[in-house]
């Protein structure tokens, strides 16, 4: 099929046509930064038998609205040890990093704001570039915690992103291909013909069904300490180093920060989704397919991971950093090892 | 080795475990009560105050030996006591629980802006006259309406009497130093 | 639209190639890299080499430029580095700036001498198969040697970690 956007179809390729598909999935984002926000206020409330947030609207759903406006209207402060072109430009590329991820996230088979062969390569490329920001950030903020911070969300991230990697490079083998609409059109049909679940295929694919789910289960490791969610948050461990690389930030820059880590939160929902869970495909065959029930069904799938982040975050308690250097060099990655072998095994057997 | 693959998954199965345990939670219902909208004693399930709730504390007087040890108890010195003993033959009546008393409590003052609520004076009671209550609405515009003077608000001695007692043991200190010094 | 993009990415990879050379804080100059680097995957881009301007943002900014901003963080005098150290002298700027005019020289000479060939374009629809290809065929040995030769650095690394 050809590189399909609606937005193409309907007014053709010009100027208005780029800018629609590149403010698209800001207005997406934006609308979905107040509903994770929310989420994450009402989720932890609930799972800890609070009511969380009640006075802003009816039951407190508004919240978000009025997060983001105190937000806004804080005093931007620069501190003034701080190194101040640095401390200003980190947000922006942390922010910057995440957004680009979702130039080649298809939220439909008829709509993907970039169609390029190299999706699944672009947004691993493009997930290790908001470690500079962090970097950035944590430095220029001239101050211990900050900077540790940063250092220790560099470590984590660039220790992480080969279990990654190894999950996205299996993924590439099975699918043969790195196009995200490819490898989402590769899993239609029914449930089962997810990579989660071994993808399309015989019944010899059964055998090598523990593979693929220990597969995702590692991405989803990996991806959790990629965003630098709990329990992989020591770069912003409250009770170790205040907030970490972004604690001398407020108002609108760590509004930016904290846009860029629920963004990162969704991009890492949207690839968990697009490379294990079938994409924008209907899980029952045909049942309520067709691009625009995709993008429902891609959307729905991608919080369902955003929900599992969150439930995640108040389940387990922060691990330490030599845990986490253990678990990403001697579990996460010869487990990824073997079950890339297994599941290179089972394409050949296809 | 095998501990190895023990460890993994032991941290697996644990995750899901804690994760079990949460979701388990996140459909429970809620034990936040909306609490100036709704009043805890209104909200279903919540009879009163949990039994350990430490708020406004209450004195009995009619149990109150002026044994002085909750005012030693408290830590931040928001209870004063003034006790006038009793000339012999004019004992004061007995506590309610019958046990005897020696010292008419004139005065018996808990400064409610001092109180922390630690509950060390409920403890050190040996007659257990003084007690935590459920009540917590108490908050006034003055602060000296949080002084509390329990004589008075349980009107276990009036004004005449307290005088009258401490004149008694006035006189009987007088009679006392007359024989000290003129010994028969 | 392409000349356009191109006049940027090159302006912004010549600008911050030269804050990198320039800038007295060394932390600047690590920090300028990001943005050569990606001007450069952006030039890249631009010549239909996507695999290539992925592979250096990859590569580049996610591994190389960590590293030396780590590295630069490690070092003790970060601002005010003086550019001319103190053995400097004028023997060696003369012999630098001779050496620098020589090469420019030789390098436009060759640039208006030789006879370009303009080879018809195809525009590739994706360039990874081609690569793929390449590498598992005509340039295995070479791709062979580097793996070999990464995996050896690999295992040095380890072996120079693991002792006390």
């Amino acid at each position: 099929m050809e590189e399909a956007n609606f937005v193409f179809n309907m007014i053709g390729e010009n100027w208005i046509a780029f800018a629609i598909i590149s403010l698209l999935p800001m207005i997406f984002l934006l609308a979905y930064a107040l509903i994770a926000i929310l989420g994450e206020l009402k989720i932890s409330a609930f799972i800890q038998e609070r009511l969380g947030p009640m006075r802003t609207g009816p039951w407190g759903i508004i919240q978000p609205v009025a997060e983001v406006v105190k937000l806004l209207q804080k005093e931007d402060i620069t501190p003034d040890s701080a190194n101040k072109p640095l401390f200003n430009l980190a947000p922006f590329i942390m922010f910057a990093a995440s957004y680009a991820g979702f130039a080649v996230i298809p939220f439909s088979s008829y709509f993907v704001p970039s169609g390029i062969n190299l999706g699944l390569f672009f947004l691993l490329a493009v997930g290790s570039l908001g470690i500079i920001g962090l970097l950035m950030g944590g430095w220029a903020s001239n101050n211990k915690y900050s900077l540790l911070g940063g250092l220790r969300a560099v470590a984590q991230i660039v220790s992480y992103e080969i279990p990654a990697a190894m999950v996205i490079l299996t993924i590439a083998v099975m699918a043969g291909s790195l196009d995200l609409q490819e490898i989402i059109r590769q899993q239609s049909g029914w449930f089962w013909n997810w990579f989660v679940f071994g993808g399309s295929g015989g019944w010899i694919k059964i055998i090598f069904l523990p593979f693929s789910f220990i597969m995702c289960i590692i991405y989803i490791i990996a991806s959790l300490a990629e965003t630098n969610r709990t329990p992989f948050d020591i770069p912003e461990g409250e009770s170790e180093l205040v907030a970490g690389y972004h604690t001398e930030y407020s108002g609108m820059k760590f509004a930016m920060f904290f846009f860029a880590e629920y963004a990162n939160m969704f991009i890492v929902s949207a690839i968990i989704t697009i490379i294990f869970f079938g994409g924008w495909n209907s899980p029952f065959g045909d049942f309520m397919g067709g691009p625009i029930w995709g993008v429902f069904w891609f959307v729905s799938k991608a919080f369902v991971f955003v929900f599992l982040q969150i439930w995640l975050r108040w389940t387990l308690p922060r691990l330490r950093v030599d845990q986490l250097m253990y678990v990403s060099w001697k579990v996460l990655l010869p487990f990824s090892f073997v079950c890339f072998l297994a599941l290179s095994l089972l394409v050949m057997l296809k | 080795m095998k501990d190895y693959f023990k460890n993994v998954w032991l941290g697996v199965w644990t995750a899901l475990i804690g994760m079990r345990i949460t979701i388990d939670h996140l459909f429970r219902k809620n034990v936040t009560v909306q609490y100036p909208n709704v009043h805890p004693k209104d909200k279903a399930g919540w009879m009163d105050m949990p039994s350990n709730a430490r708020n406004r504390l209450y004195v009995d007087m009619d149990e109150c030996n002026g044994c002085n040890s909750c005012a030693r108890a408290c830590p931040v010195n928001c209870i004063s006591i003034e006790t006038v003993r009793s000339v012999p033959g004019d004992a004061p009546p007995p506590l309610a629980s019958g046990g005897k008393r020696n010292l008419w409590v004139s005065q018996f003052e808990i400064d409610f802006t001092k109180c922390c609520f630690c509950s060390l004076c409920t403890e050190a009671c040996p007659t257990g006259a003084i007690v935590m209550t459920t009540e917590f609405e108490y908050s006034s515009y003055n602060r000296y309406d949080l002084v509390y003077n329990f004589v008075k608000l349980q009107n276990s001695m009036s004004d005449e009497k307290i005088a009258e007692v401490k004149e008694k043991w006035a006189e009987h200190q007088k009679e006392k130093k007359k024989e000290a010094v003129e010994p028969k | 639209m392409e000349d356009l993009l191109f006049y940027l990415f090159a302006f912004v990879v010549i600008g911050s190639a030269s804050v990198v050379v320039l800038s007295k804080n060394i932390m600047y100059s690590a920090f300028s890299l990001l943005f050569t680097f990606f001007g450069v995957a952006g030039l890249y881009v631009l010549l239909f080499a996507d695999f290539v301007a992925l592979t250096q943002i990859m590569v580049y900014i996610g591994g190389i430029l960590v590293l030396i901003i780590f590295g630069v963080l490690l070092t003790t005098k970060i601002t005010g580095v003086d550019i001319k150290s103190g053995t400097t002298g004028k023997v060696q700027l003369i012999t630098a700036s001779v050496v620098v005019v020589i090469i420019a020289i030789s390098l436009i000479l060759l640039f208006t001498n030789v006879e370009w060939v303009n080879q018809e374009f195809v525009q590739p629809n994706t360039t990874i198969d081609s690569i793929g290809f390449a590498f598992m065929t005509k340039y295995l040995l070479p791709f062979e040697i580097a793996a070999v030769l990464l995996l050896i650095a690999l295992v040095g690394a380890t072996l120079i970690a693991r002792r006390k």
